[in-house]
């Protein structure tokens, strides 16, 4: 959809368009969690993303004490194809508009 | 916007109804708490939506167990996610 | 059997129910009460002064709501009329 202004937001889409070849963040079900730049999207919202660093949170409960333990692994990815079933929420870099 | 929740009612008698068309349009622009069936709140100003009921929002605040987690200037929320779209104004209690 | 006029067809029944309260059971352990305002094909509908009951481990949470949209895709069941008290 071609229209005069590119930069605005009319539809929700238009916020992951105007976050190509930004670094976004995208949370995803199953507690994980990337932040990478964004290469390519689609209206399913699955996406390329690039130089990803993927956080994952597992909570376990102390057999004896039942405290939460909350763990966070991390790692690194180099380039990635996200699902886009999976994706709850994606936000972009802050803007200043 | 079209699709999804911009459809109408199969009956007649809808004159004085607000359906959900009617109500995505007078929302927009304004604050809104949107749940997910997770159980996760998001306040923010909604920005606009579309019919898979695809949320973008300004100054959103993460809630989870009534507790504020985090803050972004945008947010784009996938529509499959959501369990309702509220006006502000909400009170809680436990029982 | 479309036009039979004793068959109410459940868009219909719902239909009804327009600015009465209505109990909407989800899927999971949520329940809704409130005022229907409207609905589409997808049941996706317009509540009004809405109580939101959720059962969680710390018991049950209660929410009021001024308006709402819910999304059809999760609704269960819905019984006219009102609410579990």
């Amino acid at each position: 959809m071609a229209t005069e202004d590119e930069s605005a937001v009319k539809e929700p889409l238009d916020l992951i368009r105007l976050s190509l070849d930004e670094r976004i963040y995208v949370k995803l079900r199953s507690d994980r969690e990337l932040r990478g730049k964004l290469h390519a999207y689609d209206q399913h919202l699955n996406m390329i993303l690039g130089d990803v660093e993927e956080v994952i949170t597992s909570v376990e409960i102390d057999d004896e004490t039942y405290e939460e333990i909350v763990r966070t692994a991390k790692r690194h990815v180099p380039y990635l194809f996200v699902r886009g079933d999976g994706v709850i929420l994606v936000s972009p870099p802050l803007r200043t508009s | 916007m079209d699709g999804g929740a911009g459809g109408n009612a199969g009956g007649g008698g809808l004159s004085t109804a607000k359906t959900p068309a009617d109500f995505l349009k007078s929302i927009r622009g304004r604050p809104v708490v949107v749940k997910l069936n997770s159980g996760v709140d998001y306040r923010g100003i909604l920005a606009c939506l579309d019919g898979y009921m695809n949320i973008a929002m300004e100054q959103t605040e993460e809630y989870v167990n009534g507790q504020l987690k985090n803050k972004y200037g945008d947010a784009f929320i996938r529509g499959n996610n959501v369990l309702y779209i509220s006006t502000t104004k909400r009170t809680l209690g436990d029982q | 059997m479309a036009h039979n006029p004793s068959h109410l067809m459940p868009s219909e029944l719902i239909d009804r129910c327009i600015g009465s309260k209505i109990w909407v059971i989800m899927k999971g352990d949520k329940e809704l009460v409130g005022t229907l305002r409207g609905f589409d094909v997808y049941v996706n509908m317009v509540l009004e002064d809405v109580t939101e009951y959720e059962i969680t481990p710390e018991g049950r949470r209660i929410t009021k709501l001024d308006q709402i949209l819910l999304n059809g895709n999760n609704i269960a069941i819905l019984v006219p009329g009102g609410g579990p008290e």
